[in-house]
């Protein structure tokens, strides 16, 4: 290796480690299953050292790889579309869905939050694509509107109204089914 | 101030994107009203399972995949460095980037560089030759296009008296080789094209053909 390409791979490290975690969450809420994001995960990685002069220059590392990745996820959406198959197939199997919860040692507690969260994954199968993908972006992991706006290109008006239907679904689900209206 | 506001209002009451005066009024309706709190309280619960389902879903990698990964992606990534399409070089000699090399029987032997700097090879009449053009790509990609044009005289094998070829091909992430086993007819020889296209980019590969 030339102390170049040491260096090169060295400063492709430092940039993107920190940004892994993030970007290994938004693989998986984009494809849906661990096989299909991890390899969503590696083709980004791989695109992004072949892009590193890019890569270097810009401002927010952590936006330019999440918007990467979301359209090679576009661009591949019929190899990745496997992946919802699959998982829809996996979570019929016993012991393939949720089952455990961290934190809490109330079991009573526990097996509420447990219920709830599994109708709660019942209920987001039943979304599209796009109302899917920008309620588990901001209300589970935590994207401001404006980051989903420079990831997916998308423009504000129609994410905010993405989300605002999302959640009306969602409403109209776990409401019809007591879920979400117990007190 | 009526329970409908609430519906209409209730994911920027939330999310705490309301003007304070309109905030503070929706609130004063909601500690009066029964109703509103029970649908405050429930959206509350949809929020926290929400939150409680980007962790308990979420799987984990293991260990060592982050490193794994990342010493995958500099170890076989080729950078682009701007260009789609980065060629490798024989000896690092051809500076257009391409690499070819004639197979002749049992040995491998680079063509010798013309002093126009088009790599150039000679052929024997009537003597199949092949010819591998090689490059990488920083991705793979599907649907490229090659086309050929070949030299007054000289053809691809099983594609007798055309002089332009065109196929389609996918490329894989690295080096890929494209043989062409070529049939000098006669003893013109000249210039041979390859020309590979992707999605508007494109690379022509030049190589002079001499026949003896």
């Amino acid at each position: 290796m030339s102390p170049v390409d040491h260096n090169q791979r060295a400063s492709f490290d430092a940039l993107l480690r920190p940004h892994l975690d993030r970007l290994y969450r938004f693989a998986y809420r984009l494809a849906g299953s661990k096989p299909e994001a991890e390899d969503l995960f590696q083709d980004v990685l791989l695109k992004a050292f072949a892009r590193l002069d890019d890569l270097l220059e810009v401002g927010e590392p952590g936006s330019w790889l999440c918007r990467v990745m979301y359209n090679h996820f576009i661009d591949n959406r019929r190899r990745f579309a496997r992946a919802r198959l699959v998982s829809v197939e996996e979570s019929q199997l016993p012991g393939q869905s949720v089952d455990s919860l961290p934190g809490d040692l109330d079991p009573v507690r526990d097996a509420e939050r447990l219920e709830n969260i599994m109708r709660l994954e019942q209920a987001l199968a039943v979304l599209s694509d796009e109302h899917r993908l920008v309620v588990l972006l901001h209300d589970t992991e935590g994207y401001k509107l404006e980051e989903i706006h420079q990831i997916t290109g998308d423009p504000l008006g129609t994410i905010k109204s993405r989300l605002h239907r999302a959640r009306a679904r969602l409403r109209e689900i776990l409401g019809a089914d007591g879920t979400n209206a117990r007190p | 101030m009526t329970c409908t506001q609430l519906t209409e209002k209730l994911d920027d009451y939330v999310d705490d994107l309301m003007d304070q005066a309109a905030s503070a009024t929706l609130a004063a309706h909601i500690e009066g009203c029964d109703d509103c709190q029970h649908v405050l309280a429930s959206e509350h619960r949809l929020r926290e399972s929400l939150t409680d389902y980007g962790e308990s879903t979420m799987p984990q990698p293991d260990a060592a995949f982050f490193d794994r990964t990342l010493a995958k992606a500099t170890r076989s990534g080729t950078r682009r460095q701007r260009n789609r399409w980065v060629m490798t070089g024989v000896g690092g000699t051809i500076a257009a980037g391409l690499a070819l090399w004639m197979l002749g029987g049992m040995f491998l032997k680079t063509p010798d560089i013309a002093e126009s700097g088009i790599p150039a090879i000679a052929m024997t009449l009537e003597e199949p030759r092949t010819l591998n053009l090689v490059f990488s790509s920083a991705s793979a990609l599907a649907n490229a296009t090659m086309t050929v044009v070949l030299p007054q005289g000289v053809e691809v094998e099983g594609f007798a008296g055309q002089r332009e070829i065109t196929w389609m091909t996918s490329l894989t992430e690295g080096k890929n080789v494209l043989p062409l086993t070529l049939i000098a007819t006669s003893p013109h020889g000249g210039e041979l094209m390859a020309t590979l296209r992707h999605e508007g980019d494109d690379r022509t590969f030049r190589v002079r053909v001499t026949v003896i």
